[in-house]
């Protein structure tokens, strides 16, 4: 029997999201969107998924006088983002 | 990239494995940080040993330039961090690293500089002191203070240590080599007299931080020209 996939972390930009984030502590926004190719739009819309379901956590700060958002995978999203690659594993039998 | 595509398992993983691959070739450090140190490192010790080889002092202590270098890398540190546009877990323990070997030199400085005199005065206390015999008697014998021998052999060894590492963390073959030229230069230096371990000193500060730096910095500077 298999795991369903996780539906926060099934869809093209939040996995994107994440699989950058597993591997960094932490990533500016501008970033996150030069290496997804996304809009500024779609990505914060995306991002805000992603922190509401708990799997990241978004700071807001001002730094030379710009704003500078910063995102963060949480424990929680760590533990999501496991459990996903283990039940693709899963599918794939890799 | 479309907001909410489904993918297939295949593609997922296609996709993870590629954003992970896009984070490890991403970003290189500027390079002037291994620039800055390598060159006062280099000079201190390379000016310390024309002092000691043709034996002239010059009006200030030159390891001042080490300690006066202290200033530019906070502030190109506080640059670094406000611009990097990521942070990588690996960053922060080459970090741990480096804070551990700049105690390190730290407390080597301390050791050299306060045990000597502290030798002395304990010797005094216990009503005796070191003298310097000549064996053929053609100099008289002379008071001698304590000092650690050939000292600067253990800094080439700490030189090492943390550009070893770094070199392992990030596979930069640079400083991997560099830090195999620290290590041979400490073994030719426990066999050397003490004014040429600062001759060694200064190759291991070229080799450690000022050519990896130079190399970090064009590809830098590469990478800078194709973004704009």
């Amino acid at each position: 029997m298999f795991k369903e996939l996780d539906p926060i972390l099934h869809s093209q930009l939040r996995l994107a999201v994440m699989s950058l984030l597993i591997s960094v502590k932490e990533a500016d926004f501008t970033y996150i969107r030069e290496k997804t190719n996304a809009t500024a739009g779609n990505l914060s819309v995306q991002v805000q998924k992603l922190k509401e379901a708990g799997c990241i956590d978004v700071l807001k700060q001002f730094k030379d006088n710009y704003p500078q958002t910063t995102c963060k995978i949480t424990p929680k999203g760590i533990e999501a983002f496991e459990a996903y690659v283990q039940a693709l594993q899963a599918y794939l039998k890799v | 990239m479309p907001e909410e595509k489904q993918l297939t398992e295949q593609e997922s993983l296609q996709l993870i494995t590629s954003m992970i691959q896009k984070v490890k070739g991403g970003y290189h450090e500027n390079g002037t940080g291994p620039i800055l140190w390598g060159t006062v490192v280099s000079i201190a010790s390379f000016v310390t040993y024309l002092q000691r080889e043709y034996l002239f002092d010059l009006p200030f202590d030159i390891w001042l330039i080490v300690m006066a270098a202290i200033i530019p890398q906070i502030i190109m540190v506080r640059k670094e961090r406000r611009t990097r546009p990521h942070v990588k877990y690996e960053d922060e323990a080459i970090n741990a690293v480096w804070i551990v070997y700049a105690l390190t030199i730290f407390g080597l400085t301390a050791y050299q500089n306060i045990v000597p005199e502290v030798s002395a005065n304990l010797l005094k206390a216990e009503g005796w002191q070191m003298m310097k015999h000549v064996l053929d008697n053609s100099k008289p014998d002379e008071v001698l203070t304590p000092f650690t021998p050939s000292l600067y052999s253990i800094y080439i060894l700490v030189y090492a240590f943390p550009t070893l590492v770094t070199g392992i963390t990030k596979k930069f073959t640079p400083m991997l080599v560099g830090s195999g030229i620290a290590y041979t230069c400490f073994i030719i230096s426990l066999y050397t007299a003490s004014k040429y371990d600062f001759l060694l000193g200064a190759v291991t500060a070229i080799a450690c931080w000022f050519i990896p730096g130079l190399i970090l910095r064009s590809r830098y500077l590469a990478q800078k020209r194709q973004h704009v």
